[in-house]
């Protein structure tokens, strides 16, 4: 049995009278390629601030790199990574600027960091564009430049709450590309959010979500074959009665 | 620490990206000078106690410091709304480590800007001040950037978005300037005006600039109106205070999750 690197237990939070999420328990092993499925608004989102310390939890517990989350948040931000939706890049400088600006604020000393940041900016096809300024790059460009900021500090567990969204699917292939050679590289956990079913498919195991409830866990496979269906979006539909399409409806 | 140190260094080159910003500021108080002090100086005109273009010097440096401090700290907002504060939110660094590497990059941006155009400003209105009371005049930007860069974050952080950028300017930053003695002297204020000048940390570091650079005209009464310990003592104040205010600001749950929740839901 190997080490847990994030358990939940009755984790929630409420926005005023809003349930963004309710009760969640939660394993995710080391290692683990781990998918939280889910439609817009179902508290994807929301689980991810949470474990990452950036919401406090209404109630419930968890840790993260076996760090609690309310009463340990620096050591828990410490081994974690984190890609958001959108990006956190500083448009006006450029892509090194923006990893040097990162590495100081995770306490890089520049002789670790000048070349982590070199190493990380031409394994992701970054290192032609690495002056120029994060607004000329393509989205694509500016996705791999912020998974290679969340990566700088060689994090335990990354972080990735909807990476792809808005990206074109060649830039979605190479993203994924990316992650898959991080994940071998390193042994390296992932928590991946997201309401693409052809992304959740990969994951080790999913967590299928709707609102702020935690409805199936498992893998993909065994997923489909206890609801005895052929794919994971007709798992969503049988096990919440509606279908995973429908976004926004929060 | 580094991540204040990174933080500063962010500040300092996007500052040195936008050029309009720099030329603005520098620029800024000679329009003053030449349009207010051209109008004011005719009124003064008669009483011949002080040129009121030297009169204005210290305010003119008041108003470089809070524009350089107050737009600097202001850029939080910016920052929020583009996502780099959730960056720096992610950090394994405090909240408090943010608020002090953000005041301190208003600080170094206000105090440059302000060194700059006093090197411009004293000549040209024949202020040549004593190498002490030019040191008393670098400790009163120093202090008056740290202190409006303070404030400028409690403000900042309690800006829902771009849209309030407006209001602060009319109903935060013109009074400041005008409440501050840069312009005319607070005492000639009625005393509920007066009032408000005391509570606004740019008359402490624009009295403690009268006191380093109008000294000859004490006696006329146009030098500084508080002890220069008080205005001293009150800017520490105002930074301490808006720095402590300021830091649990930051994290507030609107800047990350809840404004993006709310789109959704």
């Amino acid at each position: 049995m190997t080490a847990a690197a994030i358990e939940a237990r009755g984790l929630g939070k409420d926005f005023g009278s809003i349930r963004a999420l309710d009760q969640l328990d939660l394993d995710v092993r080391e290692g683990e390629f781990f998918g939280l499925l889910g439609p817009n608004g179902a508290g994807k989102t929301t689980t991810v601030h949470l474990l990452a310390t950036l919401l406090a939890p209404t109630r419930g517990t968890a840790r993260v790199g076996g760090h609690d989350v309310a009463r340990d948040d620096l050591a828990v931000r410490r081994v974690i990574g984190l890609v958001f939706q959108d990006t956190t890049l500083d448009r006006d400088l450029t892509v090194q600027e923006n990893l040097r600006f990162a590495a100081r604020l995770w306490n890089l000393p520049g002789r670790l960091a000048v070349p982590r940041i070199e190493a990380l900016v031409r394994q992701f096809g970054l290192f032609e564009r690495r002056a120029d300024p994060v607004r000329t790059l393509s989205g694509g460009m500016r996705r791999a430049a912020d998974l290679a900021r969340g990566m700088l500090h060689e994090p335990r567990v990354l972080f990735l709450d909807e990476p792809t969204a808005g990206l074109d699917p060649r830039a979605r292939r190479s993203l994924w590309d990316l992650i898959r050679r991080l994940r071998q590289a390193s042994g390296l956990t992932v928590f991946l959010t997201t309401h693409y079913v052809e992304e959740a498919e990969p994951c080790d195991r999913v967590a299928v979500m709707d609102h702020g409830r935690l409805v199936a866990l498992g893998t993909p496979a065994d997923l489909k074959r206890t609801t005895g269906v052929g794919s994971l979006e007709e798992v969503f539909l049988a096990r919440t009665g509606h279908p995973l399409a429908e976004t926004g409806a929060g | 620490m580094r991540a204040v140190y990174g933080i500063v260094v962010r500040e300092l080159v996007r500052f040195r990206r936008q050029r309009a910003r720099v030329l603005a500021s520098i620029g800024r108080p000679f329009v003053w000078l030449i349009f207010a002090g051209a109008g004011y100086a005719a009124v003064f005109a008669g009483r011949n106690e002080i040129d009121y273009r030297v009169y204005m010097a210290p305010g003119l440096l008041g108003m470089v410091v809070m524009f350089g401090a107050l737009l600097a700290a202001l850029s939080t907002v910016t920052d929020r709304d583009a996502g780099v504060l959730r960056m720096v939110l992610v950090a394994p660094i405090r909240r408090s480590t943010i608020a002090l590497g953000k005041a301190l990059g208003a600080t170094v941006l206000g105090t440059t800007q302000a060194v700059v155009v006093a090197a411009l400003l004293l000549p040209l209105v024949h202020l040549r001040p004593s190498l002490a009371d030019g040191l008393l005049a670098g400790l009163a930007l120093v202090l008056s950037s740290l202190a409006l860069g303070a404030v400028g974050l409690v403000l900042a952080a309690s800006i829902r978005s771009l849209e309030n950028f407006a209001g602060v300017m009319n109903f935060v930053v013109f009074p400041m300037l005008f409440l501050s003695g840069a312009l005319y002297p607070v005492r000639h204020l009625g005393p509920v005006l007066r009032l408000v000048a005391y509570v606004n940390p740019l008359a402490y570091g624009v009295d403690l600039l009268k006191h380093a650079l109008l000294g000859a005209w004490a006696g006329a009464g146009y030098a500084g109106e508080l002890s220069p310990w008080l205005d001293v003592a009150a800017l520490a104040g105002f930074a301490v205070a808006g720095l402590v205010a300021a830091a649990p600001l930051l994290a507030r749950e609107g800047g990350v999750t809840r404004t993006a929740f709310r789109e959704r839901a």
